[in-house]
């Protein structure tokens, strides 16, 4: 596709970025960012998850619009109304999730929605395109393998592959290496490098500090929507100032945590590998945690936290290692883990509750096939009606009507009613995954307030989360995963932004945090 | 698609609402009666524009569906087989799963009641007949084993591989029937006369409602237990919501391949109705269309006990009707097949999004056997 007349790229300044803000209600992602993308430069854009690193690449885009502030593109006044209009200005955008058409070949995506493409599919001519790129830039992408049966790493090559045969003149990576293996990175670093060469400038995005040393020309910093650094020179740039810029200050609120006594040890957790295909897993995690202490687990979304969830709850078959609640192994066996008295608030309300059942039936549903409200294996209606009426009125669930669907409930309420399910024993162990991500502060305070009960009944409480502020909030103690490893463990007292952001960025060693 | 240039952007959003309707695969009662009424209303269309009455065409069908005693027969004898396959198609629909190879599972247990009877042919009836229908259900089973085992361990698509099992199932009867089954005198593809002491007789004389309408009542109250036991409930959790079901301790696996083997069970009943009661002997068209109009049964009654009964009486009384028009009125009894087609339609619209989405999913899998082919 060929580019505006006028727009030439040898001239004007590829991106630059004017008092840019964008809010979504009442969350300001981005406030007045200035930036500028030079001729020739892998530019950097780092920061924490929700910093509005995404919302900037979007609104380049063209995806989203921005409420106030200017762009140009290449020296020309830039205004895109859609991604539409965006691709045929020349900017590429490839997602975080990747948006290739699974059922199709490489070839076929290539051409599909193609600007100017022929209505009439040309096999033969689209395989030539995607060979002849491929091999321009020495990558093995197959032009007729099916999407589903390539490999992440090889998916992530065509899109970008695909990008650059559109004739993109700027290219804008929003987490690129998230999923990717070390030596897939460097395959990713390799091209990025020759795409620059080529003269794509490239915009990339990514939490993975030690990548960037390698990687990028400059380095921009967003913090809670704000630019806190405006295009450092990374080679000159102190990695772990940069991380610890990236977090703020992490100041410990003084939430009012209740004094909790501390038993013995009741989850054990040994040697524990998860293998996943769909995100990085977790490698040789030990750690334990004691009746009473709640320990957070801090670390950027998709290092490994959903593997280790669900190792936790006996959800996830275990490629190596144990999972131990009060002396007995649970390992990859959900029902044996909840017999143990194991609890979870799941990350998502969507995979946490049956949203078209009714409230008693979600409530309830921690019963299913234990004999209870049965007879003759038929579940009595009225008696598990009564008994969620209960659960509802003690967790507080509006509307406490037990007949209402879940679905019809507000965010904060599903939160509750998923709590009343899995907290109405006292659990032995309580995995909690994102407990108050995305409530309103009342609904929080109640989550909270359910992990605080939880450990004060001996519980022992594992807090998982990308939110730095909900740790610091509940945990005594907590541990950083970074690419699925324990890279730091540390007592909550000891918690400052450089410790917690050279842990989160990779920039620690991994350790073999045995600690209790 | 290329999605890196267009199209709507789903990147980094926050999460979505829970979604309401989310993988239901049931329908809600007014969605039917909405496609019943569509169907009457552009049937009696289609009536007019042939020159017929519709009120003359559809009163001879009510009659000839409900008029007398005969009729009621008819219209019980062919509402039974279709809804004992929807019973057991329901059950794995409301577990999330589409079986659409009822058709195959029909013949497989016409063919396994009919060699079992053979095998106890001298056996008392009280011996003969129930394993007849063992033999039939077990077939039943049998021909939806393997995408069974293949959904749950492989994560094949059970649509596709149910339906070609169907097409498996025609070519081995089309075989059976033309060589090994064939009795020597005989022209056509069929099989020796079914055994007496296991023909199933009928209820009441001059009509043909036999034993299979009661098989129907007794499946009808075995899925009656199963909606509200809580074995059910928890199919019926991981048809909503697997990740959850898994989360308490529900063994996705184990509800894919027993859902699946029930729905095979019913049909392969039905396939032993067929040949034990009905035509008391194999034929290559033994199933007609009962495995499919079966699963529009368990579609359209919203895969709950009562939708279920009724979709199948009025099915069964569209059938008999029809011919009964045709009969008294000379009306065409394809417009009854008219009728049952647009039924289909009409309810298919309140699928539209999923029937899509699993187009998708098929078309995938037809790409990815081309593919291997080569
Ligand atoms: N479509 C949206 N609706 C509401 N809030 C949004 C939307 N997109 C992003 N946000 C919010 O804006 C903030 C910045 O998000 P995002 O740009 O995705 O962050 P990052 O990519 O840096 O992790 C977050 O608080 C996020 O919840
Ligand atoms: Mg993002």
């Amino acid at each position: 596709m060929t580019s505006e007349p006028g727009a030439d790229p040898a001239t004007g300044t590829p991106l630059s970025v004017r008092g840019v803000s964008r809010r979504f209600g009442s969350v300001q992602a981005l406030a007045n960012v200035e930036f500028t993308l030079e001729a020739g430069e892998i530019h950097a854009l780092v920061g924490e998850n929700g910093a509005g690193k995404s919302t900037l690449a979007k609104i380049v885009a063209g995806s989203i619009r921005s409420d106030s502030g200017s762009m140009s593109l290449f020296g020309q006044p830039y205004r895109p109304t859609s991604r539409r209009e965006g691709a045929a200005a020349g900017v590429a955008h490839v997602r975080q999730q990747l948006s290739l058409v699974r059922g199709l070949t490489v070839a076929q995506n290539l051409q599909l929605g193609r600007p100017g493409a022929p209505a009439i599919f040309n096999a033969a001519s689209a395989r030539a395109e995607v060979e002849r790129w491929s091999d321009e830039f020495s990558l093995s992408v197959p032009a007729e393998t099916l999407v589903d049966d390539m490999p992440l790493a090889v998916r992530q090559q065509a899109e970008i592959l695909i990008a650059v045969a559109w004739g993109a003149r700027l290219l804008i990576l929003d987490e690129p290496s998230s999923a990717l293996g070390p030596l897939e990175t460097r395959a990713l670093i390799a091209l990025c490098h020759r795409l620059r060469s080529e003269g794509t400038p490239i915009l990339y995005i990514s939490h993975r500090l030690p990548e960037l040393a390698e990687l990028a020309d400059r380095l921009t910093v967003l913090r809670s929507g704000r630019v806190i650094v405006e295009g450092a020179d990374v080679r000159a740039a102190d990695l772990r100032e940069v991380a610890t810029l990236m977090i703020g200050d992490v100041s410990l609120l003084e939430v009012n945590r209740p004094e909790i006594e501390r038993g013995t040890s009741r989850l054990t957790v040994n040697d524990l590998s998860v293998s996943s295909t769909q995100e990085i897993g977790c490698h040789g995690l030990n750690f334990e945690v004691a009746g009473g202490e709640i320990l957070g687990v801090v670390g950027i979304a998709g290092n490994g936290q959903d593997s280790l969830a669900k190792a936790l709850t006996g959800q996830a078959k275990l490629a190596s290692g144990h999972v131990v609640v009060d002396g007995e192994d649970i390992s990859g066996s959900a029902r044996q883990a909840i017999a143990a008295g194991v609890a979870h608030l799941h990350e998502d309300r969507s995979t946490g509750l049956a949203a078209a059942f009714s409230v008693a039936d979600n409530a309830t549903a921690r019963h299913v096939r234990s004999g209870r409200f049965t007879r003759f294996g038929v579940r009595l209606a009225d008696k598990i009606a009564r008994h969620a009426g209960e659960l509802v009125e003690r967790f507080q669930v509006r509307p406490p009507d037990p007949a209402a669907r879940a679905s019809s409930l507000s965010g904060g309420n599903q939160q509750k009613l998923m709590a009343a399910r899995e907290l109405e024993k006292n659990p032995t162990v309580l995995v909690a995954h994102g407990p108050t991500k995305g409530l309103d502060p009342e609904a929080a305070k109640a989550m909270r307030d359910r992990c605080f009960a939880a450990a004060q009944a001996g519980g022992a409480v594992v807090v998982i989360s990308a939110d730095l502020d909900e740790v610091s909030d509940l945990a005594h103690r907590v541990v950083v995963l970074y690419r699925g490893r324990v890279t730091d463990a540390f007592p909550i007292e000891d918690m400052t932004s450089e410790r917690l952001g050279a842990a989160m960025a990779g920039l620690t060693e991994t350790m073999g945090a045995t600690s209790g | 698609m290329a999605d890196t240039f267009l199209g709507g952007d789903v990147g980094d959003a926050p999460p979505e609402p829970l979604e309401d309707e989310g993988r239901r695969l049931t329908t809600s009662l007014s969605t039917s009666c909405l496609a019943v009424l569509i169907a009457v209303v552009l049937g009696g269309l289609i009536m007019l524009m042939s020159g017929e009455n519709p009120l003359t065409a559809y009163t001879a069908m009510v009659d000839g569906a409900f008029g007398s005693k005969f009729a009621l027969g008819e219209t019980l004898s062919r509402a039974a087989p279709l809804a004992i396959v929807g019973y057991g198609t329901a059950v794995a629909l409301r577990a999330g799963l589409i079986t659409i190879g009822a058709q195959g599972q029909v013949v497989a247990g016409a063919i396994g009641a009919l060699v079992t009877a053979q095998f106890f042919e001298s056996a008392p009836s009280a011996v003969a007949i129930p394993a007849a229908a063992l033999g039939g259900a077990l077939f039943g089973m049998a021909w939806v084993l393997i995408p069974a085992l293949l959904r749950a361990h492989f994560s094949v698509n059970e649509i596709l591989s149910t339906l070609l099992f169907t097409e498996f199932a025609a070519l081995l009867i089309e075989y059976l029937l033309n060589n090994p089954l064939k009795p020597p005198t005989a022209i056509t593809p069929q099989s020796d006369p079914y055994p007496d002491n296991g023909i199933l007789g009928l209820v009441i004389d001059g009509t043909r409602f036999h034993v299979g309408v009661f098989v129907a009542v007794a499946i009808g109250l075995l899925f009656v237990w199963w909606v509200r036991s809580d074995r059910g409930f928890s199919y019926d959790l991981y048809g909503e919501n697997p990740n959850l079901a898994q989360s308490l301790g529900i063994s996705g696996n184990r509800v894919i391949v027993n859902s699946l083997l029930i729905s095979g069970a019913t049909a392969g009943l039905v396939g032993w109705i067929q040949a034990a009661g009905l035509l008391q002997r194999v034929y290559v068209e033994i199933a007609s269309d009962i495995g499919f109009f079966g699963l529009v049964v368990a579609f359209l009654g919203g895969a709950t006990p009562g939708g279920v009964l009724v979709a199948a009486l009025l099915f069964g009384a569209l059938q008999s009707g029809g011919l009964a028009m045709q009969s008294s009125e000379g009306i065409p009894a394809s417009l009854s097949d008219i009728i049952q087609a647009l039924l289909l339609l009409g309810f298919s619209i309140r699928y539209a999004p999923q029937i899509i989405r699993l187009t998708r999913g098929v078309m995938a899998n037809f790409t990815l056997i081309g593919k291997r082919r080569k």
